[in-house]
């Protein structure tokens, strides 16, 4: 079996570039009335599955389960804007495309009436201070950026 | 005259002076010619020049414009309200531009806020019968003239008797009352943008018959609402637009590594299979056909022959610039001198040479003055003569 | 040599959205799963009856990688064995064959496929110039636009009618379109316009006008293959997947020089044909639903596709043959020049076929019975795949 050891690679070299990613998402009727009520209501909005009744949130048109049709009326619920880290994780590196700099912590947090948790970023605590457990609530944010970072971030909640 | 979408072409261009935005036109000198066909269509020509706006109906062709669209008359007013796709409209034929194109994309939309539709007497006289109200007109029986003067006026009677309303053209002799005023006046009144007091203390409203009638009437409809009002205040849907970056790094290998090389001393290389003899260009490591390593090396050209020529008319903006080549340019296929003849080369023509070229001519490659061993070191062929 | 099956594999669902390039009111997974409803529902099954999931879209044009993980919140992939396929613009063809050969091979007895594309929040451009070579063929690019067909048909046939034919057969696949109430565009043109739009249409490159080129379109296609026990047991109409052939070449436009080589697609036809039996393919096949991006490779590729001479093809067009009542209708879906969703397209070939075998097809349906039905993918530097549908296991 012959390997590749004798390229003469006196006239390698490496180019270097930019690549361009323009895109746009849509957040579609169900994700917009997610981030408008963020937005403007300061409230988390789930959707509960009338098959399953699991509480999603964020919110999705159907249940990837049972494809049952979540976004109807009656199945959306407003839910607390206090909730409990279920894991979390921190980030300690620093790179353009992430929203705080390091280092941070980021976790996942059950709010009040869901069965699903999200990721979100809690600040006002020092990382070795972290508990699973933890309950946490949701600051929003001054400017809204049509995100899930319309919540800030959470912060605990003092006994 | 034709109304589409319930509006008029005349009316695109008799609001444009109310909907015209000078802050967004600074720089900005254009002529645009409109021809637009079918009925109720017309030529006018638009000029924006030192941030103020000039619009004229012309009888008769048009004079030189920066642009010219010319357009049927639905397509038009469809466009401008949003009910058909311009762009598919444009892909169709039935919006043709002639001149430079890209004003229309630019200027227009920073030109002119987006038109809405004017609301007529017509429309409103005859959505009286949708916005009746049965319950309030328990035991009326009443006839209601309306004599509406001016371009856009009409003569209409409304009856209301037995809890139903309708509508009909002209006047009928008997109205329990009848309002004589302008149409726009009527309009205004309806759509609360004229004061009721004031137009009838001033005698713009001029009423004959039954006055408490007349008053009366008010509560037996609801009040008109501007078709555009319902759709605003639907859904609001959500994007986010970005254009991330990201960086990359490419080892080039030793065969790519060798092509810019010999691009950096006005050389090309191209790998010769030792199978089936063909020449690769730029070389590659590997022919895909006799399944080997190509590990020799040819130089070939630097002249060739021309086989293919692609003029490109439209070019896709530049993904992370925006930025649009000019156009025309042209896009060769050529066989280098030495190269098998199934090979083929793509690259550029020197614009200047975009007139003269031909299939079957020769090229020879121009180069750039400094050259580092990149793509930019061959600028594009041009004619060998 | 055509593949061995260990058993046959018949469509038994097909599932589409209309095709638009207004989407805004959903995400990528809600349209996805708009797709898989419809067809779960088509073939009267449930998310537990599939076994596996094939998923694909063109890599990277909407700027989200591996979209297949965000998207199993729609696919109902969550727990099954899934597959991306990501082939360039015969993707949905290839997802098709893949389906294909994991049925027949025994190991999944039903499995979906799902091709997609929502090109409204990408960039076309930007993912064809990423494509491309990075070191040299990326800094040439201009997109997939290109006239050299045109060109060569100018030549051989003259200007006059080779520039005729070209819109006629535009005009042709959009009398299609009109009849399909999922395509995205459907002009109403008529073949009066013929003169006015030759001269009127912008030219994009060459004799290529904005008129032949394909739309950028969203939308989403499924389809759901079972094996020959379950396929009947299942559906009163289960469509054959007889054989299909793959003809990728290097990633490379040099076919152009003074020598041509032998076109995939006639390749593909040649090889198929023959170790199928098919002498005379026009004769054979009662529908065909081509990968035609631009009017004049459409009508370049009849002749390559049913390995005739000459100007037959051409011929056969000014004779209305390849219409909705002629010898052999040629997309009566409207094709790719009215509705484009890359991802999807190549899939919704053989899923248009199959609901012509079908009789499902709606208002564009075909008069005549369909029993032999051809579906051609298209993509990259001029690809084939090439897929034959049965309606009876007669061959």
């Amino acid at each position: 079996m012959s390997v590749c050891r004798n390229i003469n690679t006196k006239d390698c070299f490496v180019m270097t570039g930019k690549m361009a990613l323009p895109n746009q998402y849509f957040a579609g009727r169900v994700g917009s009335k997610f981030i408008i009520s963020l937005r403007d209501a300061k409230k988390i909005l789930g959707v509960k599955c009338p098959k399953c009744g699991l509480v999603y949130v964020p919110p999705r048109e159907y249940c990837e389960k049972d494809l049952e049709k979540l976004d109807q009326d009656q199945n959306w619920v407003e839910l607390g804007n206090e909730g409990v880290i279920t894991n979390f994780t921190i980030v300690n590196y620093n790179d353009k495309h992430l929203p705080r700099r390091a280092p941070y912590v980021l976790a996942l947090i059950k709010v009040e009436g869901a069965d699903t948790p999200f990721a979100h970023i809690v600040e006002g605590i020092e990382s070795e201070h972290m508990k699973i457990g933890m309950r946490v609530k949701a600051v929003f944010a001054e400017q809204t950026t049509h995100t899930i970072l319309d919540i800030d971030h959470f912060e605990p909640i003092r006994a | 005259m034709a109304e589409y979408y319930g509006s008029k072409v005349v009316d695109i261009f008799n609001t444009m002076p109310v909907r015209f935005k000078p802050d967004g036109v600074k720089g900005v000198d254009v002529t645009i010619g409109y021809d637009i066909l079918g009925e109720g269509g017309g030529t006018w020509v638009v000029t924006i020049k030192d941030a103020a706006l000039k619009v004229e109906k012309i009888a008769g062709d048009l004079p030189k414009c920066s642009v010219v669209m010319t357009a049927d008359a639905e397509a038009f007013v469809g466009g401008a309200l949003g009910k058909i796709d311009p762009g598919e409209a444009f892909a169709s034929g039935k919006i043709k531009v002639a001149g430079d194109i890209i004003i229309l994309g630019n200027v227009l939309p920073k030109a002119f806020e987006k038109f809405t539709p004017i609301v007529r007497a017509r429309a409103i006289v005859e959505s009286m019968v949708e916005r009746f109200r049965p319950e309030k007109a328990e035991g009326v029986d009443l006839k209601i003239g309306y004599d509406l003067s001016g371009e856009d006026g009409g003569a209409w009677t409304a009856i209301v008797k037995d809890g139903t309303c309708t509508v009909k053209e002209g006047l009928d002799p008997d109205c329990t009352v009848t309002m004589r005023m302008v149409s726009e006046v009527f309009v205004g009144l309806n759509l609360g943008k004229i004061d009721p007091a004031a137009a009838f203390g001033s005698g713009q409203v001029k009423i004959e018959g039954d006055m408490m009638a007349a008053g009366a009437t008010a509560k037996l409809f609801k009040k008109f609402e501007v078709a555009g009002a319902e759709e605003k205040q639907g859904e609001e849907l959500i994007s986010l637009k970005c254009i991330p970056s990201i960086r990359h790094r490419f080892a080039t290998g030793s065969h790519m590594g060798k092509w810019f090389k010999g691009l950096k001393e006005k050389k090309f290389y191209a790998t010769q299979c030792p199978v089936c003899g063909r020449t690769q260009i730029p070389p590659r490591e590997v022919c895909a056909v006799c399944r080997v390593r190509c590990d020799e090396f040819i130089e070939v050209g630097p002249k060739g022959t021309v086989t293919m020529i692609d003029t490109v008319y439209y070019a896709s903006p530049d993904p992370l610039t925006g930025k649009v080549r000019q156009t025309p340019y042209a896009a060769l296929f050529l066989v280098m001198d030495g190269s098998t003849p199934s090979e083929s080369f793509a690259h550029e023509l020197n614009p200047k040479d975009l007139d003269r070229i031909e299939s079957g001519m020769k090229v020879r490659p121009v180069w750039a003055k400094e050259r580092t061993g990149s793509y930019r070191d061959l600028l594009y062929f041009e004619i060998d003569d | 040599m055509a593949h061995k099956k260990n058993r046959h594999v018949g469509v038994v669902g097909i599932g589409q959205t209309e095709y638009s390039s207004h989407k805004e009111y959903q995400n990528q997974v809600e349209m996805v799963n708009e797709a898989v409803r419809a067809a779960l529902a088509d073939a009267n099954m449930t998310l537990n009856d599939i076994d596996c999931v094939v998923h694909g879209n063109m890599e990277l044009f909407e700027m989200v990688h591996q979209p297949d993980m965000w998207h199993s919140l729609g696919t109902g992939a969550f727990g099954k064995p899934e597959f991306r396929i990501t082939t360039g613009g015969t993707t949905g063809s290839t997802l098709v064959c893949a389906a294909d050969n994991l049925v027949a091979s025994g190991m999944y007895d039903v499995v979906m496929a799902i091709g997609l594309e929502k090109l409204q929040e990408g960039n076309t451009t930007g993912g064809i110039t990423n494509m491309a070579d990075p070191l040299w063929f990326r800094h040439l690019q201009t997109g997939a636009l290109t006239a050299t067909t045109a060109t060569m048909m100018i030549q051989e046939f003259g200007e006059e009618r080779a520039r005729r034919a070209a819109m006629k057969y535009r005009i042709m696949m959009d009398k299609h379109a009109v009849l399909n109430p999922r395509a995205h565009r459907r002009f109403g043109l008529e073949y009066e316009q013929m003169e006015d739009l030759m001269k009127t249409s912008p030219k994009l490159v060459g004799d290529l006008r904005l008129i032949h080129m394909c739309s950028q379109s969203d939308g989403a296609c499924v389809m759901i293959f079972a094996c020959e026990e379950k396929a009947k047991k299942v559906s009163k109409k289960p469509v054959w997947i007889r054989d299909h052939i793959t003809v990728h070449r290097e990633e490379m436009f040099n076919n152009f020089g003074i020598e041509r080589p032998e076109m995939t697609h006639h390749y593909a036809a040649r090889k198929l044909f023959e170790r199928n039996g098919i002498k005379n393919p026009i004769e054979y096949f009662d529908v065909f639903e081509m990968y035609d991006p631009s009017a004049w490779w459409g009508l370049d590729w009849l002749r390559e596709f049913f390995l005739l001479e000459g100007d037959e093809h051409i011929k056969m067009l000014e004779n209305d043959e390849w219409g909705l009542d002629g010898k052999l209708p040629v997309n009566p879906s409207g094709g790719v020049t009215s509705t484009n969703p890359i991802g999807a397209t190549a899939m919704i070939r053989p899923a248009e076929v199959a609901l012509q075998i079908r009789g499902d097809a709606g208002a564009h349906q075909l008069k005549r019975e369909v029993k032999h039905g051809l579906a051609s993918g298209f993509g990259g530097t001029l690809w084939t795949v090439l897929i034959m549908l049965e309606k009876d296991l007669k061959w």
